[in-house]
């Protein structure tokens, strides 16, 4: 990637004293006039949510991000409730499913037999492809009744000392959403972290277990650190995904706004979720307006995500170079 | 070189065709709006839902969409004129009916919206709830259905020492309004705690989206209580809940139990607006059957509009003897006389 980039100045006009030819003329406009749009847009939207949003921040001002609770009748509206379950729910996918999903990888690209790794990576990328709003509705009718009829008295009773896993009387909880994000996020962060896995020099992983390393050690010693800031950027991809997943957590959260709980086995709602329930039904300005001032909290918080992203992508490129030599 | 250059030359044809394509779409999207000749397009509440379904084949005219996002989607929907009718059960806000410019709203059918639970051990139909007590589970004040207030209703009832998980519907709902239009005449801290409208604030419980999604959730969990329309009710095999009305029976929503409460309407006192509300009955002889959550459901129709005439048709064909007949299976009961009147009255001043 790197070298490419390097050289990508000198690529564009390969030999500088030639004519002028139309065709390269013409690719360069349609290019550039889509890379224009793509921004044009992108400035049209961020303009668009910040007027909306307006009435609703001159109203309610920075007390919005701490209120809970949306009350339409009394015309009170506040982003406290959902940032909380949107902070909770992305966090904890991301807590589960990372482990996961470098086991996952680690599996494919180092411990399973040949023949297995192409079909399993088919099916774990499959997920990935399952629409959101179907894993949602397995969520409603399967998953939800299974975890309260079974998983969440059993952590109750044995774990119950620790607020997170309080009684449950439902199966539409943050619990719920989170496994459910867990299984949305998990072939992102994995089928990216086996790509990176793939390209760890085979010299570097030979040298390991030339020293006598176990696979273990290797994986430790190489592969882990090697691919430290690709990993980190893959998770940061995932945490964004499930921040902005809005249809399968409105179907499981439970869709409660009126106040926030440690019990993970209590009902919720996040910013996504909300503004997808919501929007349709918004009967006054200010209504409305709360709605887009929700929409730029979450694109604020994708952009800060991004750019995270970017800077730890940088900065293990860096290492990964040093590392290389 | 020159195969470079070929494929550069395609790739550019391409692009353009690609662009022009792009621009040509957005170009239709922008000026031919979302109506076509021959079609009636609405959206909208989703108790009307099984009545249009049935009216769907059985209209000759146009032909119909109707899509059921919920009765506040509809009253968007027909503000900003992406249809060219809107479905609701509840009537329109005096914001909305601003908001809408120049909408009227014209009742079209009736039913209730009721309330279902999902106990193990009680057999179907038999649990008795007063208004009093359905606020006061909505308002977490009844957590158990052991609770004293309920068993005492329930003499002949086993009931088990379960967490009651109220569910309501988390998008903007005419069954809502209707239900908390009640629970706020027979409940005050309901009325100055909540609040009557499509969507409010609930104190408790969990939410799920259309009559579809709150059915789906009270078939999920046991314990739990929900308010869908009665088609729902049936299709989903869901258990009924008896309400106990002002005279003191409790009742089922039935075709006769909903056409009691539906004598409210007094010939000749209906609001210009239409704006009708029958819920919760007083006591007297001629209610003693009335079942209290029963719903005038009304289609909003701009007033001036280019499919006037095809909605006109439509309309009058759906208050006709023949229409309200074929939804009587999903408990919609014929429309009493005197709305019938207003509708039409109404209907009349539509023009293009």
């Amino acid at each position: 990637m790197s070298t490419l980039d390097a050289t990508g100045e000198a690529a564009r006009r390969p030999f500088p004293g030639r004519r002028v030819r139309t065709g390269d003329v013409l690719l360069q406009g349609v290019a550039g006039l889509a890379a224009l749009g793509a921004v044009v847009l992108l400035g049209l939207i961020a303009y668009k949510i910040v007027d909306g949003a307006r009435l609703s921040l001159s109203t309610f001002g920075l007390g919005f991000l701490t209120h809970v609770g949306w009350d339409p009748v009394h015309s009170r509206f506040g982003a406290g409730g959902f940032l909380f379950g949107t902070a909770v729910t992305s966090i904890g996918a991301l807590l589960l499913a990372t482990p996961l999903a470098l086991g996952i990888a680690l599996f494919l690209t180092e411990l399973a037999p040949r023949w297995i790794r192409g079909p399993v990576t088919a099916l774990v990328e499959t997920l990935a492809a399952i629409p959101s709003v179907v894993i949602g509705l397995w969520g409603i009718l399967v998953l939800g009744p299974v975890l309260h009829d079974h998983v969440m008295p059993a952590l109750h009773s044995t774990l119950g000392f620790i607020p997170l896993f309080g009684p449950s009387t439902t199966g539409s909880t943050i619990f719920t959403a989170i496994l459910v994000l867990t299984i949305m996020i998990l072939p992102i962060v994995s089928s990216i972290s086996r790509e990176l896995f793939v390209g760890v020099p085979p010299e570097l992983k030979e040298a390991a277990l030339g020293l006598g390393t176990t696979r273990w050690e290797m994986v430790r010693g190489v592969v882990l650190p090697y691919t430290r800031g690709g990993v980190a950027a893959a998770m940061i991809l995932g945490l964004g995904r499930a921040v902005g997943e809005a249809i399968a957590v409105a179907q499981v959260s439970g869709a409660f706004n009126n106040g926030i709980s440690w019990n993970l086995f209590s009902s919720g709602n996040t910013l996504a979720a909300q503004i997808a329930l919501e929007y349709q039904s918004a009967e006054t300005n200010l209504d409305v307006s709360s709605l887009f001032y929700l929409g730029l909290i979450l694109l604020v918080f994708s952009l800060v995500v991004n750019l995270l992203a970017r800077v730890v992508v940088r900065r293990g490129a860096r290492r990964q170079g040093v590392l290389a030599r | 070189m020159p195969r470079n250059g070929k494929l550069v030359r395609i790739t550019v044809a391409l692009a353009a065709a690609g662009l022009t394509a792009a621009l040509a779409v957005v170009a239709s999207v922008g000026t031919a709006g979302a109506r076509s000749t021959g079609t009636l397009k609405g959206a909208g509440s989703t108790l009307i839902a099984p009545a249009l379904a049935v009216w769907q084949p059985m209209y000759s005219g146009d032909s119909l969409q109707y899509s059921a996002i919920g009765s506040g989607g509809g009253i968007q929907a027909i503000s900003h004129r992406t249809v060219d009718f809107g479905a609701s059960d509840a009537p329109l806000t005096k914001s909305q009916g601003n908001g809408c410019n120049g909408c009227v709203q014209i009742p079209w059918a009736l039913t209730a919206t009721s309330p279902v639970v999902n106990i193990p051990g009680v057999a179907a139909h038999q649990l008795k709830l007063t208004g009093t007590v359905l606020a006061n589970i909505y308002l977490g004040t009844i957590t158990k259905w052991n609770d004293p207030a309920i068993k005492s209703l329930n003499k002949g009832l086993k009931l088990p020492n379960l967490s009651i998980t109220p569910v309501h519907r988390s998008d903007g709902s005419g069954d809502t309004y209707v239900f908390t239009n009640y629970l706020s005449k027979v409940s005050k801290s309901w009325k100055t705690k909540v609040g009557n409208a499509t969507t409010v604030s609930w104190p408790t419980g969990i939410g799920g989206k259309g009559n579809a999604g709150v059915a789906a959730a009270v078939s999920a969990n046991s314990g739990s209580i929900g308010y869908v329309s009665i088609f729902y009710v049936i299709q989903n095999h869901l258990d009924l809940a008896r309400l106990k009305n002002a005279s003191g029976n409790y009742e089922l929503p039935t075709i006769a139990s909903i056409e009691a409460s539906a004598q409210l309407v007094k010939t000749g006192r209906i609001a210009a607006n239409n704006k009708i509300s029958i819920t919760n009955p007083p006591k007297s002889k001629k209610y003693a059957n009335a079942y209290p959550l029963a719903t005038f459901t009304y289609v909003i129709v701009p007033r001036t509009s280019p499919k006037a005439a095809e909605l006109k048709a439509f309309i009058t064909w759906a208050l006709g003897s023949k229409a309200q007949s074929s939804i009587k299976k999903y408990v919609f009961a014929p429309m009493p006389d005197s709305v019938a009147k207003a509708a039409k009255k109404t209907l009349a001043t539509l023009h293009s």
